[in-house]
């Protein structure tokens, strides 16, 4: 290392005058523990910066003195006193850290703040969902129980509609009340319809089919239209809506009375 | 120990440490000039610059524990002392930093130093002011102001690293100055 070119630098001087940066002044104290030399160049400028400074000194007001005096060694004021002196330094620092411990807090609180709602609005949806299904469930409950009970009922006649050749493995049961002529159907097994297709219910009246009504997605048992007399009911594949008269080799089921 | 006669550095600080009014004494009678003429090359307004030389004798007498005989001279460390607390002091009541801003950077970007920053002719100032602009700038900014050199490099948009070399180079010339 060439140390009399970083002697001649200014590295001296800018360290003796306190104007080195963190990292500057511990590499400068690392070598100057290696080199006597730059000790040396070190005391050799206080030293100068001492006379300078001393040889163009200006004489505080007496005052100043005399305040000092009272202050460092007249106990009961001291401490009074110095708190006054210093106070408008250590009061700015102490509020810009406590601006900043409030900011920092702010900032964490409504990071919180967002964690929390978001949580909060999960369960809620959560909850409202599970409050929905559980509606749901509910009506799904109560329309079973009452289709048990009518399915019991023994004032009901059982019709029981099987598949008709070429549509095997499907059935249905027509429920039919007697006297309030009240017609429900259970399907116990029907194929999915295809989109933009319906079944439909006929009743068999005089030899002829009469509508009664379309099947839609029902929980248990699905009211029917009322029919007053009927040989027999059966169920025919219709486009949605349904139509005025029965498509015959769409039938899938047919039971007679 | 002797009142009168002065004494070496090494027997002040160990005065110092008992606290002596005999201490404080000497301490103030011999240094209280110097350290004040550091103080107003920084601080040109009088009352404050007393207020200041006050706390820094009680900083020195409270802190004298904390002077490490290693780094340094006691009286590099009162010095820096006064330093530190002059810029504080001026940071904390915001004493015409901004004016001193722009007289400064408007010194910097007129040709061929015709500008003079203004001094009251104080202490370093005084060795400040022969040097040429490029350099009491930075010596202003560093010394004066207390900004780092990083401060410096972007406050008059001059890479970190020639900030490094002529601050260096300018406190070389400064020391020139010191010696005459």
């Amino acid at each position: 290392m060439d140390i009399k070119g970083y002697i001649q630098s200014g590295i001296i001087e800018q360290y003796v005058l306190g104007l080195t940066s963190a990292e500057e002044s511990a590499e400068f104290e690392q070598l100057r523990a290696q080199y006597p030399e730059l000790n040396d160049a070190v005391l050799n400028f206080e030293k100068q910066l001492e006379e300078y400074a001393l040889i163009n000194a200006i004489q505080p007001p007496l005052q100043v003195r005399s305040t000092l005096e009272k202050e460092l060694f007249n106990n009961s004021t001291t401490e009074k006193t110095s708190i006054k002196a210093s106070t408008p330094v250590y009061n700015i620092n102490t509020w810009r850290y406590v601006a900043a411990a409030c900011i920092i807090l702010l900032i964490i609180s409504t990071a919180l703040n967002f964690y929390f709602y978001s949580g909060y609005k999960n369960s809620k949806d959560q909850f409202e969902a599970l409050l929905s299904q559980q509606n749901t469930l509910q009506a799904n409950n109560a329309s079973y129980k009452q289709s048990l009970q009518m399915m019991e009922d023994t004032s009901m006649m059982h019709v029981e509609m099987k598949s008709v050749p070429g549509k095997e493995k499907n059935l249905a049961t027509v429920l039919w009340d007697k006297s309030s002529k009240d017609v429900y159907l259970y399907i116990n097994n029907m194929q999915p319809t295809p989109q933009g297709k319906q079944y439909q219910l006929w009743a068999i009246v005089d030899g002829k089919p009469v509508d009664a009504g379309m099947i839609s997605d029902c929980v248990g048992l699905c009211k029917m239209k009322k029919i007053d007399h009927a040989e027999a009911f059966a169920v025919t594949l219709e486009k949605e809506g349904g139509s005025a008269t029965p498509t015959m080799n769409e039938m899938y089921v047919m039971g007679k009375i | 120990m002797p009142q009168s006669s002065s004494y070496t550095e090494n027997e002040l600080v160990q005065l110092l440490k008992q606290r002596t009014q005999a201490a404080f004494s000497y301490l103030y009678e011999h240094y209280s000039g110097a350290l004040y003429s550091i103080i107003l090359s920084i601080i040109q307004d009088k009352e404050l610059a007393n207020d200041t030389l006050q706390e820094v004798f009680i900083k020195i007498w409270r802190q004298i524990e904390q002077y490490d005989p290693q780094k340094g001279r006691l009286f590099t460390w009162m010095v820096n002392i006064s330093r530190n607390a002059s810029i504080d002091i001026l940071r904390s009541k915001g004493y015409n930093a901004q004016k001193q801003n722009r007289e400064l950077t408007e010194s910097v970007y007129t040709a061929a130093g015709t500008i003079n920053i203004e001094t009251d002719k104080i202490g370093l100032r005084k060795v400040v002011d022969n040097l040429k602009d490029d350099f009491k700038v930075l010596i202003d900014l560093a010394y004066f102001q207390g900004y780092t050199q990083d401060e410096i490099s972007k406050t008059l948009n001059i890479p970190l690293g020639t900030v490094k070399t002529r601050l260096r180079s300018a406190l070389t010339a400064l020391r020139e100055f010191i010696k005459k």
